[in-house]
């Protein structure tokens, strides 16, 4: 027989019986469940049982396992009934075998208690006064309890499977070795053996929700370390697809995943990471009118986004909603670590910087390059605050800005704190943001642009220049360090086409000038780096 | 004059082409201190873009430097 199964019919006890029964046991345990008929001070009429049998089979199982394993005994099996049950019939039988009577009943009590406890079941109760209502089992009622909702439809969705099951009893099918039975979510043992974790702390984990924003660079490893750690629900902002030159960084995609939504594809692996994680995608950016819907719904937010604009949208949600927040870049070879907590003394990302940087003006990983290892490291170490929060441990002893250079290998911890200038309030972040698909014009050579009419601009510093092509001259040379100086003035009155390399920093410029009045200010959409092919072929 | 350490971050350790030196100077507030560098190693960056912590602590522009002062200057990064 298997160890665990459903049934509708009523449950056979002596087919279970005999197929428990061995030479070699000297001793045979059962407990039988039944229905009775009243609960909670009302009398009860007859009784429902539903159950999400794919995942409540597969728990079951677990549990045999491990009782068999944890207790020594030969044999045991559990099967449950469902449906309608009228007063008296049976709900539940456990039955195990054992060389000696000891094992067999502590199995058999450990079996059914931790069935109650841990196998999604739901139980309805039809009273005798012909009102009716659903009794959660006991990991429902602290699942709804948590998430303040009252009932159970979400539980049905594949996605909305029920957090993992270790904590709490600090042993599973995977530790103890037993054969029979595959694990199919990770075993938190080695975690829980840590004091500051422990059970109830992983029990914090599962019940703990984080929203990360970005799958990129900082979010891969993110998304992996919190969904390995059994956090029980994680949503995923993204709004791009996997490009082969996230690859050398973002290991948790591949070469077969290009084109595909990231947010998708990390959903889709992080699944198989734990089965029983609720993984949520919110596959758009995250822009002002979506992020504070979604922030919402979780304990924190994770920002692993790669411009200034989300980073300070994420802070202003993150604040007007007073959730925790946890911000990483990187630059190269170095990277910054904060953490927002809504404290009254403590500083948010406004506080240490009053002026939002421009995105494009001081350099983006596709302009300045960046090495695999150094996001990841920034990952692991915003995974590792997202846990503290969730755990309730100290996350910083005061507040700091974490600048770190893997290159020269230095850590420095910067003392912040809150900016009495400061109001914590959201801010317009450009002046008017304008579309890019006004700013942008694309041509087929540079000739073809100026006979258009437009005058062309080169924005590179000179040590970019001096490395280019002499066939690629533009004239006209006034670098982006020069206009943020203020050194720089352009007739207003001119068309301009804004050249950089790849067309970010340009479109940057091009935004700025716009704001600041000039009407016919344009970039050259992918930068020179656009014409490199044409280029090799003259 | 007195003797400073000085450390760069992220577009300023590029165009200083070190990411710490030490400095014999007069000036007296970060402020000045970073008109100095800036106009010594190019820095693109205007002040008003960075962040300046003195001895660990993060510091107005107008902070009274001391000898033997660790000064770093940063800018913001938004790689991810």
């Amino acid at each position: 027989m298997r160890p665990f199964a459903f049934t509708t019919a009523p449950i056979d006890t002596a087919a279970g019986r005999a197929a428990l029964s061995d030479r070699a046991c000297g001793g045979y345990a059962t407990f039988e469940g039944w229905v009775r008929d009243h609960n909670e001070g009302r009398e009860v009429q007859r009784l429902e049982y539903e159950a999400y049998a794919a995942l409540a089979e597969r728990e079951g199982e677990r549990i045999v396992a491990e009782a068999i394993a944890r207790f020594g005994v030969q044999h045991a099996a559990c099967v449950h009934r469902i449906g309608d049950l009228g007063l008296g019939e049976m709900a539940v039988w456990v039955g195990v075998s054992s060389a000696h009577r000891a094992e067999a009943f502590a199995a058999c009590r450990y079996i059914i208690d931790e069935v109650k406890h841990r196998v999604p079941i739901w139980k309805k109760e039809h009273y005798l006064d012909g009102d009716s209502g659903w009794v959660n089992c006991e990991r429902c009622a602290q699942g709804a309890d948590h998430d303040g909702h009252a009932t159970h439809e979400h539980e049905h969705e594949p996605d909305h499977a029920h957090p993992h099951t270790e904590a709490g009893h600090g042993h599973s099918a995977a530790s103890t070795g037993y054969a029979g039975v595959r694990p199919t979510v990770p075993d938190f043992a080695r975690q829980m053996a840590l004091p500051e974790v422990g059970a109830a702390g992983q029990q914090r984990l599962r019940a703990g929700s984080v929203l990360v924003i970005g799958a990129g660079g900082l979010g891969v490893p993110v998304l992996q370390y919190l969904v390995a750690a059994g956090v029980g629900r994680i949503g995923i902002a993204d709004g791009d697809v996997v490009e082969a030159s996230n690859l050398h960084r973002q290991p948790l995609y591949a070469p077969g995943d290009i084109g595909r939504s990231k947010a998708a594809v990390a959903a889709a692996r992080l699944r198989e990471l734990n089965p029983e994680a609720t993984i949520e995608t919110h596959a758009e950016r995250a822009v002002a009118g979506n992020l504070a819907g979604w922030l919402g719904r979780y304990d924190l937010v994770v920002d692993c986004s790669d411009n200034f604009a989300t980073k300070f949208l994420v802070n202003d949600a993150a604040v007007s909603l007073g959730k925790p927040a946890v911000f990483a870049s990187v630059y190269q070879y170095e990277g910054q670590l904060q953490v927002y907590l809504p404290r009254d003394d403590w500083p948010c990302l406004r506080c240490l910087w009053p002026e939002a940087p421009r995105d494009g003006l001081v350099g983006n990983c596709a302009e300045a390059g960046v090495l695999g290892p150094v996001p990841a490291a920034l990952g692991a170490m915003q995974a590792m605050q997202a846990l503290k929060i969730l755990l309730g441990l100290p996350v910083d002893n005061s507040p700091a800005l974490h600048v770190f250079d893997l290159l020269g290998m230095h850590w420095r911890t910067l003392r912040a704190s809150r900016n009495p200038a400061c109001d914590h309030a959201p801010r317009e972040l450009q002046p008017a943001a304008i579309d890019p698909a006004v700013l942008e014009l694309e041509y087929p050579t540079l000739d073809a642009a100026r006979a258009s009419g437009l005058t062309l601009v080169d924005i590179r510093e000179g040590w970019e220049r001096a490395m280019d092509d002499p066939q690629r001259r533009i004239d006209w040379h006034l670098p982006l360090s020069a206009f943020m100086q203020g050194a720089t003035a352009l007739p207003a009155d001119g068309r301009y086409l804004i050249v950089c390399a790849h067309g970010v920093r340009s479109l940057a410029l091009a935004g700025h000038l716009r704001s600041l009045g000039y009407p016919q200010v344009y970039s050259l959409i992918g930068g020179l780096a656009a014409f490199e092919d044409s280029w090799q072929q003259t | 004059m007195k003797k400073l350490t000085l450390q760069y971050f992220a577009v300023l350790r590029e165009q200083a082409g070190c990411s710490e030196e030490q400095l014999e100077t007069a000036a007296a507030t970060p402020a000045e201190l970073y008109e100095q560098v800036r106009a010594r190693h190019g820095f693109t960056l205007p002040q008003s873009m960075l962040r300046v912590a003195v001895n660990e602590e993060f510091r107005d522009w107008s902070w009274p430097l001391q000898a033997n002062d660790r000064v770093v200057f940063i800018p913001p990064v938004a790689g991810g």
